[in-house]
């Protein structure tokens, strides 16, 4: 087989390259956070939010050459899919590097506060679900495997199950700890920032089935108001 | 110089499967033709919900031979009214030989012959009584050189309605498929001009238009752009668009942007090698919008992200 486009097709193979290490640099920084939280070491937590910087300026460059080979080469089939999927990734990635960032910039707030064990060890599973979830979906996109993007969907209920209980834990706390209100508050919405991550790696994984199969993801309110829109033209005619 | 409107020899021979067509010189008075229907719909227009639902050119699994050479063959591609069906594939795929088997322009080649069956409206094009003239009327076609005849303008858009007898109407006619063609602005006050004095764009819609003039209802075309520079390519284009209210078009492109910007549905050919002869096959149809974003059959997504085996 001779790839008549092989210039476009390498370009192509270079944007999934930057695409997996942005990934990457968003995993390494989703577990040296925790660590820095667990720590509670605020020159880490500095060092955290300025690597963000590195990372908006990879999105923002690579987002300038997809928009670049659409341009220029009109990309069409799998091609244009693969395009399209990099585009919402780039959005995807870079969001989760800014939930990092806004971990580590709840750090300083958080000096002297007490976290039980129970808290801690729920912060490190959730960091461990969520650089799980966020692994998977990305393997799935190097793979082109629709398959395993499938089942992101599924280990993300898992996270959404620890970030209840470790909500549960904490506010079952508030009378006994020495938590402040804004320590409480603060550590509350960290768990949130776990959750979010975990969204966009099913986000991702979404986009992956839709760049192999073709088929965008079902949306239960879409689907809703769609079946109500086909109702009403029936009941019309 | 090619005149698509010249009477052909019509008179075939062989069994129902296997249409012969006679050597060029050879003339045979035909039995009475069967009149093709005159009233279609697709002249009027078609309303929304039935746009594009009826099939006009029915072609069931249809193949051309030149002689023994079988240059194209497995094709079943229903065109529907009011629809632009493209056909785009690489070179010798067969897309201009199965375009010409849709008119009977193959019937002028010494030893070509179909398999299978093209109907329209119902009814065999290849059928023994069925006068090619009249096929041509109603199927017209629009060439990749754009090839006005010698004369005036006018003349070239008269030219087919005189041949079938018209006599009254003209300038009607001249002025209604100008206006078809988006050219009676630009040759209105030179009617008499030759037709070789317009440009090449111009040209072209002037061979739309005289296409157009005997009314068919489906519109051939091979290529009609390949010549053209990209502002007459894109006046083509927004004329195609406008055309496929009243006709049915179906056109040959090699240029696969065009075929995803203009058309309905897509029908991908591919080539295969059979005894260091290079013979068609279609490979798949659908919606065009379906086949540039998710095509079926892995040749199509091949071909049209710039693999070749």
């Amino acid at each position: 087989m001779t790839d008549s486009r092989s210039d476009f097709h390498e370009e192509l193979e270079r944007l999934k390259s930057d695409m997996v290490r942005m990934a990457a640099a968003v995993t390494e920084g989703v577990s040296r956070v925790t660590e820095a939280l667990l720590r509670q070491d605020v020159a880490e937590a500095d060092q955290i939010v300025a690597a963000d910087d590195e990372l908006d300026l990879l999105a923002l460059e690579t987002e300038e050459r997809m928009i670049e080979v659409i341009a220029l080469q009109a990309p069409v089939a799998s091609d244009l899919r693969k395009v399209l999927v990099d585009l919402r990734m780039v959005m995807e990635v870079e969001r989760s590097g800014d939930l990092v960032t806004n971990i580590a910039k709840a750090i300083p707030r958080l000096q002297g506060a007490e976290l039980s064990p129970q808290l801690r060890g729920l912060i490190d599973q959730m960091r461990e679900e969520a650089v799980k979830l966020f692994r998977k979906a990305i393997d799935s996109y190097v793979e082109g495997d629709a398959g395993l993007a499938s089942t992101v969907d599924e280990f993300d209920d898992r996270l959404d199950a620890l970030h209840v209980e470790y909500l549960d834990t904490l506010f079952a706390s508030f009378g006994t700890s020495q938590l402040t209100p804004q320590q409480g508050f603060q550590l509350a919405v960290i768990g949130r920032f776990y959750e979010r991550i975990g969204d966009h790696a099913v986000n991702i994984s979404e986009r992956v089935q839709y760049m192999v199969t073709g088929r965008l993801p079902a949306h239960a309110g879409a689907e809703r108001a769609r079946a109500r829109r086909e109702a009403q033209e029936q009941a019309h005619r | 110089m090619a005149d698509e409107r010249a009477p052909a020899q019509s008179g075939a021979e062989g069994g129902p499967e296997d249409r012969h067509f006679g050597h060029a010189d050879r003339r045979e008075h035909a039995a009475p033709s069967i009149s093709l229907k005159a009233d279609f719909a697709s002249n009027h227009g078609t309303d929304e919900a039935t746009a594009g639902a009826e099939v006009v050119l029915d072609v069931r699994d249809v193949a051309v031979y030149y002689g023994d050479f079988r240059a194209v063959g497995g094709v079943t591609l229903p065109i529907r009214m009011n629809e632009v069906t493209a056909m785009i594939g690489p070179s010798g795929c067969g897309k201009s030989t199965m375009l010409r088997a849709f008119n009977r322009m193959n019937d002028l080649i010494v030893g070509a012959r179909i398999e299978g069956l093209i109907s329209y409206h119902g009814i065999d094009l290849y059928a023994p009584n069925v006068d090619p003239v009249e096929v041509r009327r109603r199927i017209g076609m629009v060439f990749q050189k754009p090839n006005p005849f010698p004369k005036s303008i006018y003349d070239n858009i008269a030219y087919g309605p005189r041949i079938a007898g018209r006599r009254k109407g003209l300038e009607e006619v001249v002025e209604r498929s100008l206006r078809s063609a988006a050219l009676w602005d630009e040759v209105k006050d030179r009617l008499k001009d030759s037709a070789l004095s317009l440009s090449g764009g111009q040209q072209q819609r002037l061979c739309i238009a005289r296409a157009i003039a005997v009314e068919p209802d489906v519109v051939l075309m091979d290529e009609p752009c390949s010549s053209l520079d990209p502002i007459a390519t894109n006046a083509i284009e927004e004329l195609i668009r406008q055309l496929r209210e009243a006709y049915t078009i179906v056109i040959v492109t090699h240029n696969m942007q065009q075929a995803a910007r203009i058309s309905d549905r897509t029908a991908f050919f591919t080539t295969n090698v059979n005894g260091g002869k290079r013979t068609g096959e279609l490979v798949e149809f659908d919606f065009t919008d379906k086949l540039f974003t998710n095509p079926g059959d892995q040749r199509t997504e091949d071909y049209l992200t710039g693999r070749f085996g």
